[in-house]
């Protein structure tokens, strides 16, 4: 009893207390996001099994290998496609509807509402839906493009058009939250310099061009970096709709990575190398743009 | 004035029709998903298709039981969502909280430590994580599916955020009170900051109970499967049956649903705050 008193009044100095407020986390970090970090540096450079049994080191090996792969260098250029297709356009445009939906009331409420609703539905459900909408025999969305006269188009199963749709899917999944970002960050500009526009004779259009963009510049970089991050990543809404189909134009790096991994061979080391270079790409992106975004504001 | 506001209402017409359009194209794929789980297999394949009933049946969500273990999957998930979350907010909270208010030796290196991980991807070191799992025996085990999940820098930089502004006269009262470091967290502290947690819960069970990518890894057997995996695996066989997998789709929204429909403010600063308080 005495000893347990005396312990409770030892840890109960705040700095020795502290340990015992962070140490779940930092042990939960250490083993779950640390480690696999440091294994994948391993991993990268041996030959591994899936279930870890044989592993032998082969140096760099496995990345002379992947920079000889087509289809690796092709899961990178759909990769590629893919951001270029999905980023620009959602950063922009959802900057340009965030900017619509500025003011506090009912019916824009209503609108920030129901574009941030596809937050609730897994890559799962997206696809269920879309791949039936866009089904080439039966889909509403082929119906109505057939009464427009384009006939019956295969959207999810084209070597041209399926990069655009799975790009598509993508915006429509997330470009809520980004417009919201941007009506956030919009409702922080003092009104007083739109009052000033106002005074000069500024209509809309230009008050959105030099009072708007000019102080959510910043908050455009933000957007940019962590979607730029997040579609360099994308496997989900991959797997879902297209598996990386028709012939690989829709397979992104994630998805091969998976498929090397997970799906057919059990190829630990290789998988991990290519990772490694996606990695490498996407903390260039991230840092050249979060240096950009720092200097905005 | 009376000219200004006439150019202003010609002027709002277009952009309130723009963004009606768009409003439109997000909802009606919702709804014509709902529908569609009440409509048989022979209308949801008819050409041209429906978008309005012509028959209603709840025959899908018969099949879907028949064809997959649907109730397992709910089950499944609703252990990943709450287990996950549960340990979540009181792990993330507390280092959070002591990183906002208390001082130690290696405070900085071990935030640090922690930030550090937010810049690693998931997926870049999914397949080492997969292999943590496997080693620790935990594969196809709801603690291999929900342990990994539990600590996340982001929550616990939100948290620390949210514990840095309440004014320290607080905790000195306290203090004074004779309440232990324990007792400040739990009775003064945690009940300023609950809009946070409540962020952080929704969040939490959003973003658990759709995720694909983890499930598939860890959670592979029949019995384990959430709704997100299970379900996509049930859709990517060939003799798919559309019927069963809209019923099952439904299934899996219908909570979610819910809980934007109750917590829509949390969901939207949770997601919108996380990112721009950095």
């Amino acid at each position: 009893m005495m000893q347990r008193k005396s312990m409770l009044s030892y840890l109960n100095k705040p700095s020795r207390s502290a340990y015992f407020f962070v140490a779940p986390s930092i042990l939960l970090l250490l083993v779950f996001n640390i480690t696999p970090l440091l294994a994948s540096f391993g991993l990268s450079v041996s030959d591994a099994s899936i279930t870890l049994n044989q592993i032998s080191f082969v140096g760099l090996d496995n990345f002379t290998r992947a920079f000889s792969d087509a289809r690796f260098l092709n899961s990178l250029r759909v990769t590629l496609v893919f951001s270029l297709l999905e980023v620009p356009l959602q950063a922009f445009g959802a900057m340009v509807i965030g900017a619509l939906m500025v003011k506090n009331n009912l019916w824009n409420k209503a609108l920030r509402a129901v574009f941030f609703l596809p937050v609730i539905c897994s890559a799962t459900v997206i696809g269920i839906m879309w791949r039936m909408i866009l089904h080439s025999n039966v889909g509403i969305i082929t119906y109505a493009f057939s009464l427009l006269g384009f006939g019956k188009i295969n959207f999810m199963n084209s070597a041209q058009t399926t990069i655009f749709v799975v790009s598509f899917l993508s915006i429509w999944r997330s470009f809520g939250i980004s417009a919201i970002i941007y009506v956030t960050a919009a409702q922080q500009v003092s009104p007083s310099l739109y009052e000033a526009a106002e005074l000069d004779g500024a209509g809309a259009v230009r008050q959105f061009f030099h009072v708007t963009v000019p102080s959510i510049r910043s908050t455009f970089w933000f957007v940019l970096m962590t979607r730029f991050a997040g579609s360099l990543q994308i496997f989900d809404i991959i797997y879902v709709t297209t598996g990386g189909g028709p012939n690989f134009t829709t397979e992104s790096t994630v998805t091969y990575v998976y498929s090397r991994a997970f799906s057919s061979g059990g190829d630990m080391g290789y998988a991990s190398a290519m990772s490694m270079v996606l990695f490498v790409f996407i903390m260039l992106v991230t840092i050249l743009m979060y240096r950009r975004m720092i200097r905005e504001g | 004035m009376s000219r200004l506001n006439k150019r202003s209402i010609w002027g709002a017409l277009p952009i309130q029709l723009l963004l009606t359009v768009l409003a439109l194209l997000v909802l009606i794929p919702l709804v014509w998903l709902f529908l569609s789980a009440f409509k048989p297999e022979k209308e949801i394949i008819s050409w041209p298709p429906t978008f309005l009933n012509r028959t209603f049946t709840w025959a899908n969500f018969d099949t879907v039981h028949k064809r997959i273990d649907i109730s397992r999957y709910v089950l499944n998930s609703v252990i990943y969502a709450f287990g996950t979350t549960a340990m979540a907010v009181v792990i993330n909270s507390l280092a959070g909280y002591a990183y906002a208010r208390m001082k130690f030796v290696g405070k900085n290196a071990l935030f640090l430590l922690t930030l550090a991980t937010m810049m690693v991807p998931f997926q870049v070191i999914m397949v080492p994580s997969f292999l943590v799992v496997f080693k620790l025996g935990m594969y196809n085990t709801y603690w291999g599916l929900m342990i990994p999940r539990v600590a996340v820098a982001a929550s616990i930089f939100m948290m620390r955020a949210a514990f840095s502004v309440i004014p320290v006269e607080l905790e000195d009262a306290a203090r004074i009170d004779g309440l232990n470091e324990l007792g400040i967290f739990s009775r003064i502290m945690v009940p300023q900051v609950k809009s946070t947690l409540v962020c952080m819960v929704v969040l939490s069970i959003n973003g658990s109970w759709n995720d694909l990518l983890w499930p598939m890894l860890v959670a592979t057997d029949t019995s384990m499967r959430t709704l997100a995996n299970g379900l996509a695996l049930f859709v990517g066989q060939y003799t798919i049956q559309y019927g069963a997998a809209f019923a099952g789709a439904l299934i899996s929204i219908l909570p979610m649903f819910l809980l934007y429909l109750f917590g829509q403010r949390y969901f939207v600063e949770g997601m919108v705050g996380s990112g721009l308080k950095a």
